[in-house]
């Protein structure tokens, strides 16, 4: 089964989406940090990795950008979990995503247990 | 005013002439004063003053002669109207007296109607000077008003704490107050005659002038732009620009006011952080307690009964209401930090309510609502903010939808109502009580009944669109009826023509 590697700083987040994630028999590596989360992915090489983009020690975006510079790891599809701050800066937030980040896709916290299923079946290329 | 008595004063040493004119007179309504002699006369107009309209004298009389009466007077300096009563044939006295002033004469003996009509037409004249002393005096405060008012401009252009900054439409500089002269580094002695752009370096803000003073082309009539000056270093200003036009609507200047704002940045900074902060540690539990209820939803962690799941879906709808709440939080805080009204532009308020509703119309087709727009007649063009003007009609017609019934219906009418154009938003949904009416404006105001516990919001979408229209100087009023329906009209000022 595919591995995937998430990476989030709320420890009860990660233990709600390893559920999602178990329930459909994935293999689940969680860090809780940036720092962590690119150690792990050097580490354990996972199929995917989820991401979440605000964190303390390294934000999402840099580790992505890091993994992305590496061509050891850069084919490994990242999906970003964003906290969108406001209804208004929305659409903008969501254009400056998909420019400056290299992620492969993004979902936005809370996350609906289908449609992450759903994402993360389509970047691993296993569509129903 | 109110109408004076008409007074007149008699001096004759006759009897028989005062009695007489008292007897034409009164029926006339007259006040009459009557005196046998000038002394006693001359004590009567020292007395009454310029209240006496009209003196009727006799010229030979004992003691002192009305002559020496009427230099007397002249001595005295109190304006008068004297007739003077002179004897049969003696025409050369009643000529030096009219040289020593007396308005007219009349010769003894009279007939009643020839005493009224000398007497009436004194009085007319006494009543013209009256007026024009009156128009006199009414002219001169005026200018005194005018000059007063002058200096006073004068002196809150000069006190104020920001800086003004006006040309006529050539763009030369007319009045550049203490405080925009300091932030250019200007003196006053520099302004005379000399363009703008010879004066201040700033070509941003010149740019604003010219465009505000091209406005008939372009029909932009106010500009408001955040600037830093090169004079100023480190500081950011708020430049504000208008345009100035005559009766006839022809562009004779602009003014421009000029706000030092470097404060007020750092402390919106400070603020934006804050909420930043907040924001994220509100989201952050919120979201991770949703996304707990969404995993045990989905039965991964066992089998919930019908309850369970009744209770736990009502729980995520509020915790997404609260999520909902935070990003509204975050646009008001924008909104109230005065980044309403960004740039007005002439905007055809259909183009934006058709955008509106093509937005909208898929969520009230999933509720099977009709979604109706009209425009009633071709409208001119409003000056507003665009983006503005987007969230004010996203908030009311999605509102509508929402607080509307199945099978009901939303409907948008953009019509004219004088100089304005009025738009109402109208739905068959649930109304609102008549107790709760006034509150809906308010921020954080909800209805709360058992109809809307149902349908999740924040209460901060309609305090956002009274503070949007209201910075476009329209105004918004609701009117509902409690499961008939509710029509919110807004009222927003055409452009202006010309």
């Amino acid at each position: 089964m595919a591995k995937i590697l998430l990476v989030d700083d709320d420890p009860d987040l990660v233990e709600a989406v390893t559920i999602i994630l178990e329930s459909k028999n994935y293999d689940v590596i969680a860090a809780y940090g940036g720092i962590e989360g690119l150690e792990k992915a050097k580490k354990e090489n996972p199929d995917l990795i989820v991401l979440d983009v605000m964190m303390p020690d390294k934000d999402g975006y840099e580790v992505c950008k890091e993994l992305k510079a590496d061509p050891e790891y850069s084919k490994i599809p990242i999906l970003l979990l964003t906290a969108v701050a406001s209804r208004i800066s929305t659409t903008r937030y969501t254009q400056q995503m998909g420019l400056e980040t290299e992620a492969d896709d993004y979902i936005d916290k809370p996350v609906e247990p289908k449609v992450l299923v759903e994402r993360i079946e389509t970047l691993l290329g296993k569509q129903k | 005013m109110t109408q004076k008595e008409k007074e007149i004063l008699v001096i004759d040493d006759e009897n028989v002439m005062r009695e007489g004119c008292k007897r034409i007179l009164a029926k006339d309504g007259w006040k009459i004063y009557l005196c046998e002699n000038g002394e006693q006369g001359l004590e009567v107009v020292n007395e009454k003053g310029l209240s006496l309209d009209v003196i009727l004298l006799d010229l030979m009389m004992p003691g002192i002669s009305g002559m020496e009466v009427l230099e007397k007077l002249n001595e005295m300096g109190i304006p008068h109207n004297v007739i003077v009563i002179t004897g049969y044939a003696t025409v050369d006295l009643a000529v030096e007296a009219m040289k020593k002033g007396a308005y007219d004469f009349i010769s003894k003996p009279f007939t009643p109607d020839q005493l009224r009509l000398v007497v009436n037409r004194a009085f007319e004249k006494r009543e013209l000077e009256r007026e024009a002393e009156r128009l006199k005096q009414e002219r001169e405060k005026s200018l005194r008003d005018i000059a007063t008012e002058k200096s006073r401009i004068k002196t809150i252009i000069n006190c104020m704490g920001d800086g003004v900054l006006v040309t006529n439409n050539q763009c030369l500089p007319v009045l550049i107050n203490p405080v925009a002269q300091r932030i250019f580094g200007i003196k006053e002695e520099d302004i005379l005659d000399k363009s703008l752009s010879n004066l201040i370096s700033e070509n941003e803000l010149i740019n604003m002038v010219k465009e505000v003073l091209q406005g008939s082309k372009k029909n932009i009539f106010s500009i408001s732009k955040e600037l830093s000056f090169s004079s100023q270093p480190g500081n950011i200003y708020r430049a504000h620009t208008a345009a100035v036009k005559d009766e006839s609507d022809e562009i004779i200047g602009a003014v421009t006011v000029i706000q030092d704002i470097t404060k007020m940045k750092e402390l919106d900074r400070m603020k934006d952080e804050f909420v930043a902060m907040v924001s994220h540690e509100l989201r952050a539990p919120v979201a991770a307690i949703e996304q707990h209820i969404s995993v045990i939803l989905e039965g991964m962690v066992g089998q919930l009964n019908e309850q369970q799941t009744k209770m736990l879906k009502r729980v995520k709808e509020r915790t997404k209401g609260l999520l909902d709440l935070v990003k509204d939080l975050l646009d008001l805080s924008k909104i109230e930090a005065g980044l309403v009204v960004q740039y007005k532009e002439p905007l055809k308020l259909k183009d934006i309510i058709g955008k509106v509703i093509d937005i909208l119309n898929p969520q009230a087709e999933a509720k099977n609502i009709t979604l109706d727009f009209k425009e009633e007649e071709e409208l001119p063009e409003i000056i507003a903010d665009k983006s503005n003007m987007e969230e004010v009609f996203m908030n009311l017609v999605s509102n509508a939808i929402k607080y509307t019934n199945e099978g009901g219906k939303v409907e948008v009418i953009l019509a004219k109502d004088g100089k304005y154009a009025k738009i109402e938003v109208a739905d068959t949904g649930i109304g609102i009580p008549k107790d709760e009416l006034p509150k809906i404006f308010e921020k954080f105001y909800r209805v709360k009944t058992e109809k809307t516990r149902a349908i999740v919001g924040t209460g901060l979408g309609l305090s956002i669109v009274k503070k949007i229209i209201e910075a476009h100087f329209g105004s918004i009023t609701v009117k509902s009826e409690e499961n008939k329906g509710t029509t919110f009209t807004i009222l927003l000022p055409f452009r202006p023509e010309g």
